[in-house]
């Protein structure tokens, strides 16, 4: 009779712990095959029936993983900003913080990243796990488009880091706006051809050429009025916009090369990248 | 008799029964994919507001349970995520044999109303829906007639006597519906046959007519600037100027009577899209004067 007894008492006990655990390797399993939006639901299932929230921070971390790999962003951040609330150890704080920056990163926010990055650096409870800090401002500088302090962080974090080497490359490659318009300034079309933009250079000279040459030939045979509406209205409306154009140019060319640097960075760069 | 109940086989069996039965219960407990642990879950989710997952977690207890607060919830989780057609055959499916009838006629006609809303600009198929009698409502009668005033508000349809659009509405919205029902039956619109008889009689006239002063006071010094150049080009026997100069003022004369025309255009347009947005932004954050469901926010 004792023996019955026991084995009943055993199986109405409840096998929650087990079936949280079984919860989570399921979730597990669907966020590493890539079912993302599955993956949330288990996960959130699993949180709101892990009463003791032993399973708080790995849900929450990974729902804002799923968030992120899914594009929502703001959501990935609160959920990331909940697994930093539900964190056992300041180990578990700090991945989460540094999720909160690279996501910020891809948000298009590094002013918030870098902000966070400062609040770790200041904060006493991280003192051990500084060393990376100085990695993610490089990588908040590079979406900053300052590749001059995203060099500086990369080689502080680590002397010649490959980063920082590209950094290098990238400032080197990318053209000057003020180099660009003092030319343009000095010889019409200059700017232009600077930016490699070689017809649109040759073609603003010469109408500058032009409409300067027939300003001061109206001026010469004193036809003012003639001279001041071809010098007003045709020459220096291609004077202004030669300057304009190089400006453009320049702008256009800086971003093509941060957009492919970036682009080798998301698709060949092996590093830990946002 | 007693002896029988404390026979030691009868203790034996009502034990293994009692331990079935919490065993059963507890299994249903902490199985997380139970039907009432379903239920529990999407109530979770429908209170955070997460619709889509929750209306999953509905389906799966109501291929197990019928319940009418779920169906209920089922269908309102398609209105929430703005899958208006889903809601409104969900909600059409309680008007019989459910507790909650009248509230899922209501929640049909707002669906209805949403749909018309968003995805098309007339009411037509709305109000038809309104003067059928199986769909109506007696508790929330005044609503949907309320509503159905307020459809008109959103499209071109013929708006509704005064006296009977302004008893639908409360005091305390009165101005506000006043105001746009004579926004809407007196629209500030600009005249494009004014507007462009004025930029012929004047250049840049018509435009000072649409609100734009600083593009009128441009068109009539360019034509001014441009007819004067063509006379004094020709007075001083500079045909060939002459002629190019009033060919000039002439495009910019006839420019200037077809930007005003548009400028009107666009003028009224820019009321039209004003007065929607306005209206909707008004109604949307009143709920569309529609009362709220107290069981949904429990």
């Amino acid at each position: 009779m004792k023996k019955y007894f026991f084995f009943f008492l055993l199986l109405s006990f409840p096998v929650n712990a087990q079936n949280l655990l079984e919860q989570l390797n399921y979730a597990n399993k669907l966020y590493k095959s890539e079912k993302y939006y599955d993956a949330i639901t288990e996960y959130k299932r699993l949180i709101f029936f892990d009463t003791s929230k032993t399973f708080s921070y790995i849900c929450n971390f990974n729902i804002g993983k799923c968030y992120k790999a899914g594009g929502k962003l703001d959501d990935a951040i609160k959920y990331f900003s909940l697994a930093e609330v539900s964190s056992n150890n300041s180990a578990e704080k700090y991945r989460a913080k540094i999720e909160i920056v690279k996501t910020n990163l891809l948000r298009g926010t590094p002013e918030r990243a870098l902000q966070i990055l400062n609040d770790i650096e200041n904060s006493t409870e991280f003192s051990q796990n500084l060393d990376s800090l100085n990695y993610w401002r490089g990588w908040t500088f590079i979406f900053s488009d300052d590749w001059e302090k995203a060099k500086f962080y990369f080689n502080k974090f680590q002397p010649y880091h490959e980063l920082a080497i590209i950094s290098q490359n990238i400032i080197k490659e990318k053209y000057s706006v003020t180099f660009a318009k003092v030319i343009s300034y000095i010889l019409p079309g200059a700017g232009q051809i600077y930016t490699g933009h070689i017809f649109s250079g040759l073609i603003s000279f010469g109408y500058n050429l032009l409409f300067g040459y027939l300003t001061a030939k109206s001026f010469s045979e004193d036809r003012i009025f003639d001279g001041v509406v071809i010098g007003s209205l045709l020459w220096l409306r291609f004077y202004r916009g030669n300057i304009q154009n190089a400006e453009k140019f320049v702008v256009e060319k800086n971003i093509s090369i941060s957009n492919r640097v970036l682009n080798y960075l998301q698709n060949e760069y092996r590093g830990d990248k946002p | 008799m007693l002896k029988f109940f404390l026979n030691k086989r009868f203790v034996f069996i009502v034990t293994i029964f009692s331990f079935c039965n919490s065993f059963a219960q507890s299994f249903e407990n902490t199985n997380i994919f139970s039907p009432i642990n379903r239920l529990k879950f999407g109530n979770y989710l429908y209170a955070e507001k997460d619709y889509l997952r929750a209306l999953e977690e509905f389906r799966e207890y109501l291929k197990a349970e019928n319940n009418d607060t779920v169906r209920f919830k089922f269908a309102d989780c398609f209105l929430r995520i703005g899958r208006y057609e889903e809601a409104a055959e969900n909600f059409k499916s309680m008007f019989f044999n459910s507790s909650l009838e009248e509230e899922a006629k209501l929640q049909f006609f707002r669906a209805n109303f949403l749909m018309s809303l968003n995805s098309s600009s007339d009411f037509y198929s709305f109000r038809e829906l309104t003067e059928k009698e199986i769909y109506f409502s007696d508790k929330y009668s005044q609503h949907l007639k309320r509503l159905k005033f307020i459809s008109h508000l959103f499209d071109n349809s013929i708006l509704p006597d005064t006296n009977e659009f302004f008893s639908a509405f409360d005091d305390s919205n009165y101005t506000m519906i006043k105001k746009f029902y004579l926004m809407k039956k007196y629209p500030h619109y600009k005249s494009q046959t004014t507007a462009g008889l004025l930029s012929a009689f004047l250049p840049g006239l018509g435009k000072i007519y649409t609100g734009e002063i600083t593009d009128g006071i441009t068109a009539f010094a360019a034509t001014g600037i441009l007819a004067f150049l063509a006379v004094n080009n020709f007075n001083h026997h500079h045909n060939f100027r002459g002629w190019l100069f009033t060919g000039i003022s002439v495009l910019t004369y006839a420019g200037n009577i077809y930007g005003s025309i548009a400028s009107a255009q666009i003028y009224n347009a820019k009321i039209k899209f004003n007065f929607r947005n306005e209206i909707k932004l008004y109604f949307e954050q009143r709920d569309f004067l529609l009362p709220q469901i107290n069981f949904l926010e429990k």
